[in-house]
Parts: C-alpha cells; sequence; structure tokens
C-alpha cells in the first residue's frame, strides 16, 4: 500500500515538475492564503502577548478615576476630579498611593534641538504606582511640587533624543517657554502607561503644570485633572477598594445617594475585555481572509487539474490498458491535486515565517510571535483544499471508459 | 480448453440516430501458443474485435471467454485486473507515457498489481533484456527510435507474465528494417515463451509472420486460414 502510494506520489511530482511554470501558477493561491494565515496569526498572538505582558507591568492592582467621556444626559453638573478626590483617596486603608494625572503634548527645546514630547504633570505618588525606576539622578520631591519647582524627570528615549550622548541631570530644557531643570532620567521600561509611554515622555510637578503652563492643558479649571492612577494594596480585595473609593468620590462630589455616579472608576479587567474582544475581532478577520485565499487557490487548483485530466486523457487510457482500476486514476489525481497543493502549502509556511521574522525583526509596535500550531493548521487547510477541490477532476478521470480514453486525440 | 473463445459476439454502436453493426455474429477460438494476425480493410470490425477480445470494451451480445474466465459477465470496472494479468498491449503508436524513464514505464503494470518496488526494477530490466533493450534503461522515450520505443512496449506487455500479447498495428509507425525487428521479436515470444500473439495489421507482408490469418469484412469473419 505505502510502496503504491510512493509511485503514485513520485509520478504525481513528476507531472507537478513537467508544467513548471502552470503548477507555481496554479499555487500561488494557495501560497499566498497560507503564508497570510501563518503571518497574521504570528501578528495576533503576538500583540495578545505583548499586551498581557503590558498588562503584567503596570500590575493588576491598578485603578483608574476619571470623568466618563461620554456622559450621561441625566447627570446635569458633573463635577471634575481634581486633588479634593485624590487626598480623600489617599486616606483609604486598601490604597497605596494615588497621584493625579494630566498630560498633553510639548514642544521642548534645548539648545538648537527642539522636538515635540509627551508631558505629564502629576506628584510623588506617580512614583509609588508605576513600577517606573530612575536610572540617573532623582525622583522629583514633595516639596518641589508644594513649591511649583520648575523641575521634570525625563524618560530614557526622551533623553536620548533631546540630549543625544550628554547627561541630561542638571541641564535645562524649555517646555512651553518655561524653563525647567532636569532633575532625573528614567531607566527604559517598554511600553510604558495607557496613554502615556514614559520613555518617550516627561514627568512634571501638576502644581507647576497647572499653575505656570497656559497653553495645552485641555481643562480651563485650575484644579481639574485628566484623572487619578490609583494602586491598591492588595489585588484580592480590589472590588472593596473599588466600592470604598467609588463611595469616597461620591462623597466629596456631594452626589445624592439615588443619582448616577460622574465619575467612572476602570480596573485592568475592562482593557484586557476589550483587548479580548479586538483580538476576537481580529482572529474572524484572519479567517476569512484565510478562507477566501484558500477557495481560490482551492478553485485553481481544480482548473487547472481538469487542464490536465483532459490533456492526460490518452494517459489515462494507457494506465488503464495495462491494469490501473478506476481507483487507481482516481488516487492517482487526487494525489496529485494534494501534492500541488501542499507545495504550495509548503511554500506559503516558508514565506510565512520568513515574512514574521521581518516584520518581528523590523517593527516594535507590530510584535510577531511564530505559533507552532498555526504553521500545521495553515498547512492541513492547505492539504485539506487540495483534497476537497482535487476530487472532482479525480472523479472525473476515473469514470473514462479505457477504450473512449485511448481513442482520445 | 482454449485460451480465447468467443461465441456469437454482436457489437452495435448507436452514433446520433444511426445504428451501427460493427459486429455481427463473429465465433472464434484460439488455441495456447498461436500467432493470429487480423486482417481486414477499416470499418471491418477488426479493431472492435481486438477491444473486446483485450477487454477494453464489452460486446452488446454473444460470449467471451477468456482464460476460464466469463469476460461478458464481469463488470467492466472488474476488468482491469484480467487486463494486469492476462493480456500485454502493443499499440500502432507505442503508448509509453512520456518523461518517465524506459525501465519506468516497463514497471507500470506491476504498480498496478502492487509488486514490491524491489521487485518490479528486477523484472523490468530483465523484460527489457529480452527485448535487447537492457543498455537503454533509462532513457526517455523522446531519447529512443521508434523501433526501440515499440520494443519498450513490448517489454511492458511481457512483465506481468500475461499469456496473451495484442498488437494493434504494431509496425505501422514503423520503417521496414525496424519493422522486420519487431516482428522478428514477436515471432521469438511466441516460439521461445510460448506467448499467444494476436496481430492487427493490414500489411499482408507483416500477416506473414503469423501462423494463422483471420479476415474480416462487414463485421464478420470471411476467413481463417491457418499456414502450412
Amino acid at each position: 500500500m505505502i510502496d503504491t502510494l510512493l509511485s503514485v506520489f513520485r509520478i504525481s511530482v513528476k507531472a507537478i515538475f513537467a508544467n513548471k511554470m502552470r503548477s507555481a501558477l496554479t499555487s500561488l493561491g494557495i501560497v499566498i492564503g497560507v503564508a497570510a494565515v501563518i503571518t497574521m496569526l504570528a501578528v495576533g498572538s503576538g500583540t495578545q502577548q505583548s499586551m498581557s505582558e503590558r498588562f503584567s507591568r503596570f500590575g493588576t492592582n491598578i485603578l483608574y478615576l476619571r470623568q466618563p467621556w461620554d456622559l450621561d444626559e441625566s447627570i446635569s453638573s458633573p463635577k471634575d476630579v481634581t486633588m479634593d478626590d485624590v487626598r480623600a483617596i489617599r486616606r483609604l486603608p486598601g490604597v497605596e498611593a494615588a497621584a493625579p494625572y494630566i498630560s498633553s503634548g510639548f514642544e521642548v527645546k534645548y539648545g538648537y534641538t527642539s522636538t515635540s514630547i509627551d508631558v505629564l504633570a502629576t506628584d510623588t505618588d506617580i512614583f509609588k504606582t508605576y513600577d517606573w525606576e530612575i536610572e540617573k539622578g532623582r525622583e522629583f520631591t514633595e516639596r518641589e511640587v508644594d513649591d511649583y519647582a520648575q523641575v521634570a524627570v525625563l524618560g530614557a528615549t526622551a533623553a536620548q533624543t533631546i540630549f543625544n550622548d550628554v547627561d541630561a541631570v542638571g541641564k535645562t530644557v524649555i517646555f512651553d517657554n518655561i524653563p525647567f531643570k532636569v532633575v532625573g532620567v528614567m531607566k527604559k521600561n517598554g511600553q510604558g502607561g495607557m496613554g502615556f509611554d514614559m520613555d518617550e515622555g516627561t514627568l512634571i510637578p501638576y502644581t507647576t503644570g497647572k499653575v505656570k503652563m497656559n497653553t495645552g492643558w485641555n481643562k480651563s479649571d485650575r484644579r481639574a485633572l485628566d484623572r487619578v492612577i490609583i494602586r491598591v494594596k492588595d489585588f484580592n480585595t480590589i472590588e472593596e477598594t473599588k466600592e470604598e473609593i467609588a463611595n469616597t468620590v461620591r462623597n466629596t462630589h456631594k452626589i445624592h445617594p439615588l443619582a448616577e455616579d460622574d465619575f467612572q472608576l476602570d480596573d485592568f479587567a475592562s482593557f484586557v475585555e476589550e483587548a479580548k474582544a479586538a483580538s476576537k475581532t481580529m482572529g474572524i478577520l484572519l479567517g476569512v481572509i484565510g478562507a477566501v485565499s484558500l477557495l481560490v487557490g482551492g478553485i485553481g487548483v481544480m482548473n487547472i487539474m481538469l487542464v490536465s485530466v483532459t490533456e492526460r486523457t490518452r494517459e489515462i487510457g494507457i494506465r488503464m490498458a495495462i491494469g490501473a482500476t478506476s481507483a487507481d486514476i482516481r488516487l492517482q489525481f487526487l494525489v496529485e491535486a494534494v501534492t500541488l497543493s501542499c507545495f504550495g502549502g509548503l511554500i506559503g509556511v516558508l514565506i510565512g515565517i520568513v515574512a514574521t521574522l521581518v516584520v518581528a525583526a523590523n517593527s516594535t509596535s507590530i510584535p510577531a510571535q511564530l505559533s507552532i500550531p498555526s504553521i500545521f493548521i495553515a498547512f492541513g487547510f492547505s492539504a485539506a483544499t487540495g483534497i476537497f477541490f482535487g476530487y472532482y477532476p479525480a472523479y472525473k478521470a476515473s469514470k473514462l471508459t479505457p477504450i473512449d480514453a485511448l481513442r482520445y486525440e | 480448453m482454449s485460451l480465447i473463445e468467443t461465441t456469437n459476439l454482436y457489437k452495435t454502436y448507436v452514433v446520433g440516430d444511426v445504428e451501427v453493426h460493427a459486429l455481427q455474429g463473429v465465433s472464434i477460438s484460439i488455441e495456447r501458443g498461436e500467432f493470429v494476425a487480423v486482417m481486414g480493410p477499416s470499418g471491418s470490425g477488426k479493431s472492435t474485435f481486438m477491444n473486446i477480445l483485450g477487454c477494453l470494451d464489452k460486446p452488446t451480445q454473444g460470449k467471451y471467454i477468456l482464460d476460464g474466465i466469463d469476460v461478458t459477465a464481469t463488470d467492466l470496472s472488474k476488468l482491469a485486473g484480467v487486463r494486469n494479468r492476462k493480456i500485454g498491449f502493443v499499440f500502432q503508436g507505442f503508448n509509453l507515457i512520456s518523461r518517465t524513464t524506459a525501465v519506468e514505464n516497463v514497471e507500470l503494470p506491476m504498480v498496478y498489481n502492487h509488486t514490491p518496488s524491489h521487485l518490479r526494477r528486477e523484472k523490468a530490466l530483465e523484460a527489457l533484456k529480452a527485448v535487447g533493450l537492457e543498455q537503454r534503461a533509462f532513457h526517455m522515450p523522446n531519447q529512443l527510435s521508434g523501433g526501440q520505443q515499440q520494443r519498450v512496449a513490448i517489454a511492458r506487455s511481457l512483465v506481468c507474465d500475461a499469456p496473451i500479447i495484442f498488437a494493434d498495428e504494431p509496425t505501422g509507425n514503423l520503417d521496414t528494417k525496424m519493422s522486420i525487428e519487431v516482428m522478428d521479436l514477436f515471432t521469438r515470444l511466441n516460439k521461445e515463451m510460448g506467448k499467444t500473439i494476436i496481430l492487427i495489421t493490414h500489411e499482408p507482408d507483416i500477416a506473414q509472420y503469423a501462423g494463422r490469418l483471420i479476415t474480416f469484412r462487414d463485421g464478420q469473419k470471411v476467413s481463417d486460414e491457418v499456414k502450412k
């Protein structure tokens, strides 16, 4: 049996290589389909991987307090999130730290260098919420926050961009026409916060930002914050702590017991849900793309196999005359179709792997992670395509009668 | 019992509205080891007769017993095995598979009866030796002369030890010298290996090689003479 299959396979390879160009063009659809599936699955699983890495770097015991972006109309006069909220939250036993958060883009100047930078105005609690570490110099102090000091802690990439290889600590940079003294530079930490990348940005005291910088901040109220970053002490009691925080904020906002919250408190679960939903959508999209290209590729295989059956009618006649049964002929053409599509599948796998490696090597924003099962799945689908679309031509060949096939000119 | 025994074979084709009576009651028996030539003008029914004898086609009516097998009662799809074991075919146009070496062409019938591959090669080379082509075993058909290609086809017809060789105009595409070579080979296979050879031809010179001459006309056997 294996012996027979082997001979049949050898004949198929010969037939495929006899028409190199035709075979190559035919399998192209499958090549593209398989390569696309592998690459995209790799990007998909890489994205998921990097997302979960990012979440774990943030720590799961981080909460965000902010005013909702889509405010319920029933809330007539929502109160801003302010330092009063921050101070109240800090007093809660379950809270480790709570930092104000106001961010905006500014132009930064140093000497002749001018570039744009994300500025996060905050206070010393920020260093207790995120796991950012100082590389050189120091964090800014509570005293500096209270004194409206013009000091800044730069992200690693930002420092590199502005100062090149010069030591940034002690130098003065200009944000929005106001000079700031660089007191520290952060360690590079890879992917940063939600909407704020520490590597590319800078930290300044929120007092300085609110009082001395006129442009860029999106709230006219000097006390308003974009959000509050809260670190809870214990992840296991995060729900209870969340409850306490909500009650505290309702209290400072003086919300009537029956009225809705005028703020929103997010934890990472909601971000994870969103990310999961996004990657599921992406998965469906990939499935559709893969299915469509394999379908088109399969039709190509079927088409060329029908041509091949017609071209080789006489050969079929000879084979039947010397003892091939209908089943032998059917097997022959089926193996040929499967070989052709697997050949495409194999090339597709190689291209997919190379494409994944190229993407992984050249792009930091699109992480790609090759998964072995996805390779087997994609290859398996190419083989299944061959069987599905090769069956009809093979059946047609097997239905020829030897005498008609032999007489065929 | 005769190797081939046909009783009252009829074959009728329907072409459009017209019925063509290709065979009209042919009864023949051929013994093991005979060398028979079948002659007749085109349209005489000799090719139809040969196709039926070769189990490539079935008669409309009548009975055909081949080496004890009732072919007329056997399903056409089951006849592949009968062709494989009992019959070797040699065609006018050689009918070798292109882009496939001589020895692989000769091996092909054994692929279909599931002979193990190492035995296949051995037997195929033996058969090529029997037709004097062992030196050309790994040539492609298009690298061989017409006569050589026909000898490869003959080797293919021998390789399964089938008792019968059907040769349909085997010299039709060959020049005189090659024709003589091929016919000498058939004679030798008949005499030395005891193969039963049934040959269709329209050339009287070629028919001379046979020991028995059957002539067809209008779907009927008109003469059947054994050479003294």
